[in-house]
C-alpha cells in the first residue's frame, strides 16, 4: 500500500532538507515519489511539521537495575504526578508497556537501553521485548569485570584475547555497543575505595581507569563496531569534576568515543559555595575534540530516581536519598546503586545543574556531537522531554524559568546571557539524525528513500511543550500507530545488535572462568534463544568482521 | 485439548475475580499469566509469596543492600548464616560459598570465616573457621543481640557464654572487609529483616557489608521480577481496579478463595521437583506438569515442565538473575504454560468479540 503524507514541512537535516513537500511510504520504508501511481492512502499534513521518528541514545528503560528501581519505588509515578509531571499516577506507568506507549505518543520510535549487565542480559532483553511499538537496542557493560581486568593485569590490553572477549560479550548479550561505567571505580569499591579518579589504580589488578578506557576503545575500534565506546566517566556529580571530563576527553587521543550525560560533569568548584558552572570550560573542550560525541543528561525539577552502575558514586549519593531509602547492590562487574532523588528549584546546586545542562546544549558549536538526553530517569523522567525542547527553543521560556530560581544560582550561571534558540532543524539533529549516525543505525533518523518509515508529525505551535507532548501522527515502520497524541495501534518493534566475530577459543576460556569462580555456565546468559518472537533481532554489520 | 481449553475460557470469561496462583512457571509462562490476569481484572500470586512479599515490603520501605552469589563466594571474608532456612533451601550452600580453590581478588587479608546464627547442626566445609551461636535464644533474639553488639550498644544477657560469642562475632564483623548476612526471607519476620539491614547500614559506614537472600522456590524471584517490570508491582497484585494494586495480605490466593472473593482459580504448577499445595474451594483450571490428581470439577491441562520438557528462562541463583535452562529432553507433545494461556486468552477475545 502506498501512503502519502501530503504538503507538510519536512525537516530532515541529514539530507539538508527543510521545505514543504510530500513524503511517500510503502512496505514500511520511505520511497521516492512513484511515477504514474496514485497513493492508496493520503494524510493531509499541510501546515504540520514532519520529522523522522525520534531516537533516544541513552535511556534506562529495561533490565535488572531498572527493575530494582521499580521494586524500591513503585510510588514514583504517583509522586511525580502529584508534583505536576505528565505521568499517570499508577505504578504501571513506568512498567514496560507504558514506556513504549508514552515514547510513541511523543514521536519516539527507537530507544537505547545503555546499561545491560552481561550476566543479566536475558532479563534486559525480556524487558525490552515487553515494550511495545518502539525499536530498541542495548549497550552491554564491561570494564569493571574480573575477566577484563585479569587480562589487563596480565598485560594483554592490546591482545586478541581482550578483543575476542569484547566481541564474545557483545554477541552473547545481543548488544549494539559497549558501555564503560566509572572504569575500575566499581571494582575499587569492592576493595572499599570511596573515590576513584582517572589515574587511580584498581587494587590487585594494577590498572588505571585511563588504561581500561583506552583498552576498550582499542578493542571496539579493532572490531569495527559502529558505535564507539559509550563512557560514563569517573567522579560523576562532584564539584570540580569538569577537570576529570576534560582530562578524559584529552586522553582519547583523537579516537572515537561517546561520553554519556556530561551535564553531571559540568561542575566547577568556584564561588562561595564551592560549586559553579563548568559548562563553558567543558564545551570548549567538547567543541575542540571532534572525535567525541556527548549526550547531555539534562536535569529537571521534581521527583525522580537515580539508577546507575556507578555503584561507588551511588553509595556516596545515598545520603541525599529522597525519599530516604536506597539500594546498593553488589554484583558481578559494576553492581548497581538505586537512589531516589528530588531535584528542587530552591536548591542552589539543583538549580545550577539545570542551568548547566541547558548551557551545554546552547554552547555546542556542532549539534551533531551534542545529543539530547536526560539520562532517564536520572536527570528527569523521559516524559519531561517536551518541556526541555521548549526551553532550548524559546529564550523567553528560559527567562521565565530562571526568574523562579534562587538568586545565587542565577548569578552563578551564564544561561541568562545566552540568546541562542535551537531551530526545528537543530532539534531534529540532536533527537534524530545525530543519534542514528552515532549508533550506526543508518536506516533511520532521516527521511530519504530507503529509510525505515518512522515518522513523527507535529502541529507547529509557540508552546513547544504542547507541540512535542503529543504528535499528530506517528508511523512506526510504515504503520500508523499514533493519532492526535494517542496510540491507535500497538505494534512490536525490533532489537538491533552487532555480531562481531571472535576466535572460538574465548568461549572455552570464559566457560572455565565462570565454572571456577561462579559455578555457572555462560550458556545460561546467552541471549540467542531467549526471546521467542519472529524477526525480533536485526544485526548491524561491523566494518571489520 | 480444544474442548478443555474452551471450558477453561468459559469459566474465566464469566468469573468475577479469577486468581492466578502457584505460578511455578518460567518467565514466558509468567508473562502470559500476568497478561491474562490484566485482561480479566484478576489477581496474580505465587506459591512462595510469603517470603517474596515480605522482602518486597521491606525493600519498598527502607531499601536493601544485596550482594550476588558470585560476590559472596569470591569476596566475602565473613559470612553469617541466619536461621535454618538457608541450608534447608540449599543443603550444599556452604560448600558453594566456601570453595576449596581460591576465588577472585578480594579485599583485606582476613581468613574467610563462617558464623552460624541460630542453627546448631550443619556440615561445614573443611578448613573454614566456624563460630556457632545458638543457645536457648530464638533467631530474632540472636539477631537483635548481634545488632546491639555490632553498634556497641548495651544489652542485658545473663548467659555469659552466649554474650562472649555475640561480642566476638560483632567484633569480627566490624573488622571484616566484606561481611555478608545470608537468610531466607520466608523464615524471618519483617522486624528481623529490618534489624539485619540496620547492621549492614552501620557497617558500610566504614567497611563493606551486604545481604544475600535465598531465592524462593518455584522460580519465585523470576516471576516476581516479571510482574514488577510488567505492571510496576510484585506478585500479590490485583488488576481489578483502574490501576494495579499490591497487597500481601489482601491478594493471597488462599485467603481470596476461603473468603469467597475469588470465584475461579488458575493454578500453575509446571516445574520439575518443586510444587506448592493448591488451595481448594473454588472452581479451578489446573496447568500441571505432574501426574494430575484432579479434584472433581477441575479443568486439568497437562503442560510441559519448564526447563525439562522445553527450554525456559528461570531465575538462577549462581548468576543472581534470569538465565536460560535448556530442556533435558525436549517434549514437543506437551504445550508450555505460555502456549496454553495464550490460546485461552485468544478464545476469551473471540467470545468477547462475538
Amino acid at each position: 500500500m502506498l501512503v502519502q503524507l501530503k504538503g507538510g514541512r519536512i525537516i530532515d537535516p541529514a539530507n539538508d532538507r527543510d521545505e514543504v513537500g510530500d513524503l511517500y511510504v510503502e512496505n514500511g520504508r520511505i520511497v521516492a515519489k512513484p511515477d504514474g501511481r496514485e497513493p492508496d492512502e493520503v494524510h493531509d499534513v499541510s501546515g504540520k511539521i514532519v520529522m523522522a521518528g525520534a531516537i533516544d541514545v541513552h535511556s534506562h528503560i529495561a533490565g535488572t537495575n531498572v527493575t530494582l528501581g521499580r521494586q524500591l519505588m513503585p510510588e514514583l509515578p504517583l509522586l511525580a504526578a502529584e508534583g505536576g509531571q505528565p505521568i499517570l499516577p499508577s505504578p504501571a506507568a513506568w512498567g514496560s508497556y507504558a514506556t513504549g506507549i508514552r515514547y510513541a505518543e511523543m514521536g519516539y520510535t527507537t530507544v537505547i537501553e545503555p546499561a545491560m549487565i552481561p550476566t543479566h542480559a536475558i532479563e534486559a532483553h525480556a524487558e525490552l521485548a515487553a515494550i511495545p511499538i518502539i525499536d530498541v537496542a542495548g549497550l552491554v557493560i564491561l570494564g569493571n569485570d574480573d575477566y577484563s581486568l585479569g587480562l589487563l593485569r596480565n598485560g594483554k590490553a592490546k591482545s586478541d584475547e581482550l578483543k575476542d572477549y569484547v566481541a564474545w560479550t557483545l554477541s552473547h548479550s545481543k548488544a549494539l555497543g559497549l558501555k564503560v561505567i566509572n572504569a575500575g571505580g566499581s571494582e575499587a569499591f569492592k576493595f572499599n575505595a570511596r573515590k576513584f579518579g582517572l589515574d587511580d589504580v584498581v587494587p590487585d589488578y594494577g590498572v588505571t581507569s585511563r588504561g581500561i578506557v583506552e583498552a576498550m576503545q582499542q578493542a571496539v575500534e579493532d572490531l569495527g563496531v559502529p558505535h564507539p565506546p559509550h563512557v560514563h566517566c569517573n567522579n560523576l556529580g562532584i564539584a570540580g569534576n569538569v577537570e576529570t571530563a576534560v582530562a578524559t576527553l584529552e586522553a582519547t587521543q583523537g579516537r572515537p568515543i561517546h561520553f554519556a550525560h556530561i551535564q553531571f560533569y559540568g561542575y566547577g568548584d568556584e564561588g562561595e559555595k564551592g560549586f559553579s558552572s563548568g559548562a563553558p570550560r567543558l564545551m570548549e573542550a567538547v567543541n575542540k575534540h571532534k572525535n567525541a560525541t556527548v549526550d547531555v543528561g539534562q536535569v529537571m525539577f521534581g521527583q525522580t530516581i537515580t539508577i546507575s552502575g556507578d555503584v561507588l558514586r551511588q553509595f556516596d549519593g545515598r545520603r541525599a536519598a529522597n525519599p530516604k531509602k536506597w539500594i546498593i547492590s553488589q554484583g558481578e562487574g559494576n553492581g548497581t546503586g538505586v537512589v531516589p532523588y528530588n531535584y528542587k528549584k530552591k536548591s542552589f546546586v539543583n538549580a545550577l545543574q539545570w542551568a548547566i545542562g541547558l548551557e551545554i546544549f546552547l554552547l555546542a558549536e556542532d549539534p551533531w556531537r551534542v545529543l539530547f538526553s536526560t539520562d532517564h530517569p536520572n536527570g528527569a523522567l523521559f516524559v519531561r522531554y517536551p518541556e526541555i525542547f521548549h526551553l532550548l527553543m524559546d529564550r523567553d521560556e528560559r527567562a521565565r524559568w530562571l526568574d523562579g530560581l534562587p538568586e545565587a544560582s542565577r548569578a552563578a550561571s551564564n544561561l541568562a546571557g545566552i540568546a541562542r534558540e535551537l531551530t526545528l532543524s537543530e532539534l531534529a539533529v540532536i533527537t534524530r539524525a545525530a543519534p542514528a549516525k552515532l549508533l550506526g543505525l543508518t536506516d533511520r533518523g532521516h527521511l530519504a528513500p530507503g529509510a525505515v518509515a518512522d515518522i513523527a508529525v507535529y502541529t507547529e505551535q509557540k508552546n513547544k511543550t504542547k507541540m512535542f507532548s503529543a504528535a499528530d501522527l506517528v508511523f512506526k515502520s510504515g504503520n500508523l500507530v499514533v493519532r492526535k497524541g494517542n496510540v491507535v495501534r500497538v505494534t512490536w518493534g525490533r532489537c538491533y545488535h552487532v555480531e562481531p566475530g571472535f576466535d572460538a577459543q574465548i568461549e572455552k576460556r570464559v566457560s572455565a572462568f565462570y565454572d571456577r569462580y561462579f559455578g555457572a555456565d555462560p550458556s545460561w546468559f546467552d541471549v540467542s534463544d531467549a526471546i521467542h518472537r519472529p524477526d525480533r533481532f536485526a544485526t548491524i554489520p561491523c566494518s571489520k568482521s | 485439548m480444544d474442548s478443555t481449553l474452551e471450558r477453561a475460557a468459559e469459566l474465566l470469561a464469566r468469573a468475577r475475580l479469577p486468581v492466578f496462583g502457584g505460578l511455578f512457571t518460567d518467565i514466558e509462562g509468567a508473562t502470559a499469566a500476568i497478561s491474562l490476569a490484566e485482561k480479566l481484572g484478576g489477581v496474580i500470586d505465587h506459591g512462595a509469596s510469603e517470603g517474596l512479599s515480605r522482602a518486597a515490603r521491606v525493600m519498598r520501605e527502607t531499601g536493601v543492600a544485596p550482594s550476588s552469589f558470585g560476590e559472596v563466594r569470591n569476596r566475602a571474608d565473613t559470612i553469617v548464616v541466619i536461621g535454618e532456612g538457608p541450608l534447608a533451601r540449599d543443603p550444599e550452600l556452604l560448600d558453594k560459598l566456601f570453595p576449596a580453590e581460591p576465588g577472585l581478588p578480594r579485599p583485606g587479608d582476613n581468613k574467610r570465616e563462617l558464623i552460624l546464627l541460630g542453627l546448631d547442626k550443619a556440615k561445614t566445609p573443611k578448613g573454614v573457621p566456624v563460630t556457632v551461636i545458638d543457645g536457648k535464644a530464638s533467631v530474632p533474639e540472636l539477631v537483635a543481640l548481634l545488632a546491639a553488639s555490632v553498634r556497641e550498644g548495651r544489652f542485658d544477657l545473663r548467659d555469659e557464654a552466649l554474650r562472649g560469642k555475640i561480642e566476638k562475632a560483632a567484633a569480627r564483623l566490624r573488622d571484616s572487609a566484606f561481611a555478608v548476612f545470608v537468610y531466607d526471607p520466608a523464615e524471618l519476620e519483617e522486624p528481623v529483616l529490618h534489624t539485619v539491614l540496620e547492621m549492614v547500614r552501620l557497617l558500610v559506614k566504614t567497611t563493606r557489608a551486604a545481604t544475600m537472600s535465598l531465592a524462593a522456590p518455584g522460580n519465585g524471584e523470576g516471576v516476581n521480577l516479571c510482574s514488577t517490570w510488567t505492571c510496576g508491582l510484585p506478585v500479590r497484585t490485583s488488576f481489578a481496579g483502574d490501576v494495579p494494586d499490591n497487597n500481601m495480605w489482601a491478594y493471597e490466593t488462599e485467603r481470596l478463595i476461603a473468603s469467597g472473593e475469588a470465584d475461579a482459580l488458575v493454578w500453575i504448577d509446571a516445574l520439575d521437583g518443586e510444587g506448592a499445595d493448591r488451595p481448594k474451594g473454588a472452581p479451578a483450571i489446573v496447568l500441571t506438569s505432574k501426574s494430575a490428581r484432579a479434584t472433581r470439577g477441575d479443568i486439568v491441562i497437562e503442560v510441559g515442565a519448564a526447563g525439562a520438557d522445553h527450554d525456559a528462562a528461570l531465575y538462577l541463583p549462581p548468576i543472581a538473575g534470569i538465565g536460560m535452562v535448556k530442556a533435558k529432553a525436549a517434549n514437543k507433545d506437551k504445550p508450555s504454560v505460555a502456549e496454553v494461556l495464550t490460546r485461552i486468552a485468544g478464545l476469551i477475545d473471540a467470545k468477547r468479540a462475538a
